[in-house]
């Protein structure tokens, strides 16, 4: 490694990698039309823009993945011709991503020393764990991961340790991460700033991918932005700048609200209910799931990456085996045993992946919208022309010429066109429920917003729509209401209304530390004989998490995933005042500690209550408030 | 905002459209050869030898069409050639017990039966096509052998020569049979929503299931029409012979399997067309027929045919990697 450990000052860094007028174009799309970049030692350079706007063709041609069509790549001073990944680790630039380039099979210690394995001669297994132990040490991972361990067991924190482990064991200098906190619980997002900012100290360059601003405010030192495939924000400090100036910078100044709330649907909801869904379950990724969802209402399903939101979807469209529940649209109940009696039954489904899920490549544009029509369909012949007049209108809403429909390739189309034309093949069969899941994944801000407005539409025509999707602020944006799922169970079901994207992320933490929470506050219930709760507050109202009563009279009113107003509950006294001492409700019955849960690096965590009988000796509260904090840190 | 994003791809002349088909292609190929081969022997064109490639063209081109059927889901079937032989020993042992009709019938239905073993293995217990198809060429070999055993079967009954010595209109009825075989089959593929979902399959199964439509039925199908159209082309064959033979149909499936690749059908499925397979056959059988003009040795000529379908391969992945895309 480099000799310079010293954390480095801010007059001679020298830039570690400068990208000039970087071109990269894909069949017949852009990604990239001159996107400049430069990073330097001892930073964590944020790349950011909106789906779409070539942040990851960035990464990808920086890290050797593609090869660039036209403009300039020079590293410590030196142009460089990238034509592998293997070029890039060479000189020292690695790319974290998403659990991709690991293999599952070998242990953690063979993925960690992948590049090793290639080599001539024999391994010394020994040698290799000492070194591995060493990288851990570190990154301040020591205890972390199980060297024998395969892959496949691992968590999606772990295996992205794997990963950080696996470039830093081939000396890279250049790290890029994308999108590293898809998957990731607040604690264990924190947990990667933790290691990222050593890197940093460490005269690492960081590249972070990402699309969550809280983050990038957290962990970054300069911000790059990229919209439509160029730099509009080139290094800037991110000190200076608001989270504002980057909404701008993404969007661009024309797009203010992509996102207009409506205030006519909230009336709708006493209209029948359209699809419920009860208990359901399809082994091992959808353990218990139940939600419904009205006609005319925008449902959103929100969660983290592996949550099973994608599998949900597809078992109640028929792709997926269902293993346990019930599924009843309008009234009936839906086997699911396939796709087409679903259809029949007037349940439609834009699936994730638009290349792999939806389009035909092979089939005209104008079959590729009559797909679901010819599935729909019983009869010999294909009787396209009995929906001419359908297609006709659907068209001239899409705002596509009518020739274009005889392209001979979905593929041409940008991916916001091939979006819509993929959720016309459904609005033509006039569905009762259409199932949207990542409607906007790989779309480019200004045909979203397009996209919302259609959706809004077609709710508005009386159709429910069911949304997932892994953007919280499309979520939020978009539905009237919001089902929270983690580990393949709905943890909440709140009007969106409600909700912000930091409670929505609370809410959608994995099970894992939800585990931690709930035997803190077990632990803590049963030793004085209480109940204890975690929740969030906003305004006049809370947000509960988790809540557990080990003395059932002490039930503070409210169950997990529940909101309240907090005059409301059974303790609004105490949550109304939030004091560090115990509060007596007036009543009498019992008395409760209100205190605020701080990560270490001070992100806010909610609030964690503990409710007592008040015929006892109370507990310090500083003893209380210690525990908590200690369960924090591990979250 | 559509504007724009439609603006950020180049549009597509229309000489491009046209040179993207690949069939128009392939048919210039098929062109070339025949100018090559008529200058290189003056007895090329006349109209005897038209007739004789027509009526070479009827075996290969049957079997051709259940083969693209299976390519076009994205399969294949090697098995076609040994079913061939299989059945048309079927259809000799039956010959000498039932009717001709009736008897071609068992031959056909036994050539489907065995097409709808291998496609539910392949579809329903997702066996590799290659394997499967494999060990079904084995097994009807084998069996060809053993229910014949080892000899020709040589007292077919002369009827059956009015399967092909029939003049409709001046035209052969096999070739006639072929011909309509071709519409029918292009009609299928073209305008129903059986033939559109064998396109689908092969182009995104994922996806053609999610629009609801039934893939395991239609990739299933095609196994079993290439089964009974190898019988139905061995019964042309034995018609013409009066003898069937355990041998018969050797090597099939690599000449159904060229003509349809080289009138452009894709390994990966999806893509190809009757068309084209047609035009494929024709290369074939005129290369061939060619060679044999000429006086090639028939060693030399898998050498020739070989290296012809390679090298029309190449150029045209050269090709099509300049104008589409």
């Amino acid at each position: 490694m480099q000799p310079n450990l010293a954390p480095v000052a801010e007059a001679d860094v020298s830039p570690l990698l400068v990208a000039r007028g970087i071109t990269k174009t894909f069949d017949r799309t852009r990604a990239l039309q001159g996107a400049d970049f430069e990073l330097r030692e001892g930073e964590v350079h944020g790349l950011l823009g909106a789906n779409g706007a070539g942040k990851s063709t960035l990464s990808k041609v920086i890290s050797g993945h593609y090869t660039l069509d036209s403009g300039d790549l020079s590293y410590r001073g030196h142009e460089i011709r990238l034509r592998s990944t293997r070029d890039a680790l060479r000189i020292g630039i690695a790319i974290v991503m998403q659990e991709t380039s690991l293999v599952p099979d070998l242990t953690v210690l063979e993925n960690i020393f992948l590049p090793e394995l290639g080599r001539p001669g024999r391994l010394d297994y020994s040698q290799l764990r000492q070194r591995g132990q060493e990288i851990l040490n570190d990154l301040g991972q020591g205890d972390s991961l199980p060297f024998d361990w395969e892959v496949r067991r691992l968590s999606s924190a772990q295996k992205q340790l794997v990963e950080i482990a696996k470039a830093l064991g081939v000396r890279a200098k250049l790290l890029i991460f994308d999108e590293p906190t898809a998957s990731l619980s607040p604690g264990e997002a924190e947990r990667l700033f933790d290691i990222m900012a050593r890197l940093r100290d460490t005269g690492h360059g960081l590249v972070f991918v990402s699309h969550r601003l809280e983050e990038v405010f957290a962990i970054t030192d300069r911000v790059t932005v990229l919209r439509e495939g160029r730099t509009v924000m080139n290094a800037r400090e991110t000190a200076s700048l608001s989270q504002a100036d980057l909404i701008r910078a993404m969007v661009g100044a024309e797009l203010g609200a992509i996102y207009e709330r409506k205030e006519a649907h909230i009336q709708q909801i006493d209209a029948p209910v359209a699809l419920e869904v009860r208990n359901l379950s399809s082994t091992p990724a959808v353990r218990d799931v139940s939600f419904s969802v009205r006609k005319g209402e925008i449902l959103g399903i929100g969660g983290l990456v592996g949550a099973g939101r994608s599998e949900t979807v597809e078992a109640i469209f028929g792709l997926r085996p269902r293993t346990g529940g019930e599924v009843v649209l309008n009234g009936k109940s839906l086997r699911g045993d396939s796709p087409q009696t679903s259809i029949r039954a007037g349940l439609g489904f834009v699936a994730e992946d638009r290349r792999t899920q939806n389009i035909v490549p092979d089939l005209s544009v104008k079959e590729n919208l009559l797909l679901a029509h010819l599935g729909a369909h019983r009869g010999f012949f294909c009787s396209y022309a009995s929906r001419e007049r359908k297609v006709k209108e659907l068209l001239a809403g899409l705002g596509m010429p009518e020739d274009r429909l005889m392209d001979a390739s979905m593929l041409n189309f940008s991916g916001g066109m091939q979006q819509k034309i993929i959720i016309a093949r459904w609005l033509l069969l006039e569905p009762k429920v259409l199932i949207l899941d990542e409607p906007t994944k790989g779309v480019d801000i200004g045909t979203r917003a397009s996209i919302y407005t259609m959706l809004r539409d077609i709710a508005a025509q009386g159709v429910a729509l069911v949304v997932v999707s892994s953007d919280f602020e499309e979520l939020l944006g978009l539905s009237d209401r919001v089902v929270v799922m983690s580990d393949g169970r709905t943890t909440a079901d709140l009007p969106s209304a409600m909700l912000d994207e930091e409670s929505l992320t609370l809410l959608a933490a994995p099970r894992t530390s939800m585990v931690r929470n709930t035997e803190m506050l077990n632990e803590l219930a049963r030793a004085h004989d209480g109940a204890g709760f975690w929740g969030l507050i906003e305004g006049d109202r809370l947000i509960c998490l988790n809540a557990v009563a080990s003395n059932p009279a002490l039930d503070p009113g409210f169950k997990a995933g529940e909101a309240r107003e907090l005059a409301a509950t059974r303790i609004p006294e105490a949550l109304r005042r939030r004091e560090p001492v115990f509060v007596a409700e007036p009543d009498g019955e019992r008395t409760t500690l209100v205190v605020p849960m701080t990560s270490p690096r001070g992100h806010d965590l909610g609030w964690v209550g503990l409710s007592l009988p008040t015929d006892r000796p109370l507990p310090a509260p500083e003893t209380i408030k210690s525990r908590i904090d200690t369960m924090a840190a591990t979250l | 905002m559509v504007q724009e994003t439609l603006s950020r791809q180049a549009p597509a002349s229309p000489i491009k459209k046209i040179a993207q088909r690949l069939e128009v292609r392939m048919l210039l190929l098929a062109l070339l050869i025949a100018v090559c081969l008529s200058l290189l022997s003056p007895y090329f064109l006349t109209k005897s030898n038209i007739f004789n490639l027509l009526d070479q063209s009827v075996v290969i081109g049957i079997v051709a069409v259940g083969m693209t059927f299976v390519i076009l889901t994205g399969g294949i079937d090697l098995s076609v050639g040994s079913v061939a032989g299989l059945t048309g020993i079927i259809l000799g042992l039956s010959l000498q017990h039932v009717p001709i009709v009736p008897a071609i019938g068992i031959a056909v239905a036994a050539g489907g039966f065995i097409g709808l073993i291998s496609g539910t293995l392949i579809t329903v217990f997702g066996l590799a096509p290659f394997v499967v198809t494999l060990g079904v060429m084995a097994i009807g070999r084998s069996l060809a052998y053993i229910f014949s055993g080892q000899t020709a079967i040589s007292n077919i009954p002369d009827g059956m020569q009015a399967i092909v010595y029939t003049n409709v209109l001046g035209i052969p009825s096999n070739v006639l049979f072929l011909i309509v075989l071709y519409l029918a089959a292009w009609a299928y593929l073209t305008y129903t929503k059986g033939g559109r979902t064998i396109y689908a399959v092969g182009s995104n199964k994922e996806a053609a299931r999610a629009a609801g439509l039934n893939t395991t039925f239609y990739s299933i199908l095609p196994y079993v029409l290439s089964g009974a159209f190898a019988a139905v082309a061995i019964t042309f064959s034995i018609s013409q012979l009066l003898s069937a033979d355990p041998l018969m149909g050797n090597g099939m499936e690599l000449d159904a399997i060229a003509a349809v690749v080289i009138g452009g059908a894709s390994l990966f499925g999806g893509r190809g067309s009757m068309f084209g397979t047609l035009i494929g056959v024709l290369i074939m059988v005129m290369i061939r027929n060619g060679l044999n003009l000429m006086g090639v040795s028939p060693f030399w000529q898998g050498t020739a045919i070989g290296t012809i379908i390679i090298l029309a391969l190449l150029v045209e992945r050269l090709v099509s990697s300049r104008v589409s895309r």
